[in-house]
């Protein structure tokens, strides 16, 4: 189709049919956009336009960086060991183990068994968040451990993506001086600009902020890296003024979720085959059920030695085991980069959705520790209320 | 007969007339009244932005919803607590109702299409047989 407008009506369409659907399904709307994406890529036919790139790249760019954005530091220092521990080894598990199996067992190439590795180590912040938030136990420090180490495993995925596949090169070394000197600069500077432009309808704030992710990404693809590593990172050096200023974040979202992330998933669905997703249904219960056993693996006996009940170890251990944006981010960049064929994308891209469902399910429905629900407004409300 | 009677208010019209009949039994048999809202978080989100955003809608609209019930209930006399916990409505209106000991739940209807209805069957429905006490359906 090379009327523009009639082409982006259509990827539209299929964003608000997966709003609406997520509404009234209460189920994420990023994982409805990937299965409408797919269901259209499969029927219809999804052209993927070098517009429709770009919006789904800087979708991808801006959900890396506003995960970053959600790093509380202090909670990481308070619980450093069991948060860098757990989280180092719920990353290095699965991505050494389904490396090998992809490398040892079905004879993908290094590079393709890289991709699978990567994928398959990552942890869904997201929904284990969720589940916290369901229970109450983000606010206990189990739950701020749980969370912590999930930024920990994030960081291992997106170091482990930018890192690997580059070119060690002058342009890598540029790369990485220029990140380091804005890792620097940014969190002394931007309070100050944010504060000094305020909250305007030109969005300044945005505008800086982007011009920085843009910058950082297209140096990083000179140096074979990925945008997405600058991405965390800066969200990372960002989080307190973040974290400080809700305002922000939420102007952030809504120019992320309205235009940009729907593309991103929307294109990552499109590229599932689902002739493939039947004849490979096997390989990728596999690769699930390999990503969960070297989570169990690593992450179980960690919960112990970290003190946790057995029923909050099993808990821990299963929320560990979800994964969805990191995953689907990290196989895309394996299929654009030509890494991986779609046949190989399909199976990866599955498995993480597989990810972000399976182990929920079981952590709910047989290992939730006790109940604790959120109760905020009560008390508030109830002072007034006196009869 | 009741000493604790819950009441499940999603904000709806149905809910409202729930409430009425929660506060009007309330004060009949002279027990407790406590008003639960559901805070439906999305399933398997891949940020944390989804959750937060959502957090914040319903957060908007159950302190309304709050507010205007426990002025309702003062003005009949009765002394209503609000409660806010988020989680898929059946499971988190029966945890609490098995934690807190009610001995009644007063919902309104809450369907969803006719073809849902017939396929899944309303939360209406689950919760009539879920709920470890007794139900009345306020239509």
């Amino acid at each position: 189709m090379h009327n523009v407008w009639l082409a982006s009506s259509v990827w539209l369409a299929l964003a608000l049919a997966a709003s609406i659907i997520s509404i009234r399904a209460a189920i994420s709307v990023a994982l409805i956009e990937i299965v409408v994406g797919a269901i259209a890529g499969n029927t219809i036919g999804l052209e993927i336009t070098p517009w429709v790139n770009f919006l789904a790249g800087f979708g991808a760019i801006l959900l890396t960086f506003l995960a970053g954005t959600e790093i509380d530091a202090h909670v990481i220092r308070r619980n450093l060991g069991a948060s860098v521990g757990i989280g180092a080894i719920s990353f290095l598990a699965p991505y050494l183990g389904v490396l090998l199996y992809a490398r040892a067992v079905i004879g993908w190439s290094w590079p393709e068994a890289q991709i699978a590795g990567i994928s398959m180590s990552t942890t869904s912040v997201a929904v284990v968040y969720a589940v916290m938030v369901e229970t109450g136990f983000n606010k206990t420090e189990l739950g701020k451990i749980i969370l912590a180490a999930c930024f920990i495993t994030d960081l291992g995925t997106v170091l482990a993506l930018g890192i690997v596949f580059a070119h060690y090169d002058a342009w890598l070394a540029l790369f990485g001086a220029a990140t380091a000197v804005v890792l620097w600069f940014l969190p002394r500077f931007a309070p100050w600009f944010f504060k000094a432009v305020g909250y305007r309808v030109s969005e300044p704030e945005t505008k800086f902020v982007s011009l920085v992710l843009l910058s950082l990404g297209g140096l990083s693809q000179i140096a074979g890296s990925e945008a997405v590593l600058p991405a965390y990172l800066i969200g990372m050096a960002l989080a307190p003024s973040f974290l400080k200023d809700a305002e922000l974040g939420h102007r952030f979202r809504i120019i992320a979720f309205t235009i940009l992330t729907p593309f991103y998933f929307l294109k990552a669905g499109s590229l599932v085959d689902f002739g493939a997703v039947a004849s490979s249904a096997g390989l990728i219960a596999v690769f699930l059920l390999i990503k969960m056993a070297t989570k169990f693996a690593g992450i179980l006996p960690l919960t112990k030695r970290f003190n946790f009940e057995a029923k909050e170890g099993m808990y821990t251990t299963l929320l560990m085991s979800t994964g969805l944006t990191f995953g689907s981010i990290s196989a895309l960049f394996g299929l654009t980069n030509h890494i991986i064929d779609q046949r190989q994308y399909t199976i990866l891209v599955t498995a993480v959705i597989a990810s972000a469902v399976v182990p929920t399910l079981i952590a709910q429905r047989w290992f939730m520790p006790a109940f604790m629900p959120l109760d905020p407004p009560a008390e508030i409300i109830e002072e007034e209320s006196h009869v | 007969m009741f000493k604790k009677i819950l009441i499940a208010n999603d904000g709806s019209e149905n809910a409202a007339r729930a409430l009425s009949a929660a506060i009007e039994l309330a004060k009949e048999h002279g027990a407790g009244l406590h008003m639960i809202s559901v805070e439906e978080l999305p399933r398997f989100p891949a940020s944390v932005d989804e959750i937060v955003e959502e957090q914040e809608e319903a957060s908007h609209v159950y302190e309304a919803v709050a507010s205007q019930a426990v002025a309702q209930a003062a003005a009949a006399g009765v002394k209503l607590t609000p409660h806010v916990v988020a989680g898929h409505p059946v499971s988190s209106i029966s945890e609490f109702i098995a934690r807190e000991g009610f001995g009644l739940l007063v919902i309104g209807f809450m369907g969803h299409t006719a073809l849902y209805n017939r396929i899944i069957g309303s939360t209406t429905d689950r919760l009539v047989e879920h709920a470890p006490c007794n139900v009345l359906v306020v239509k």
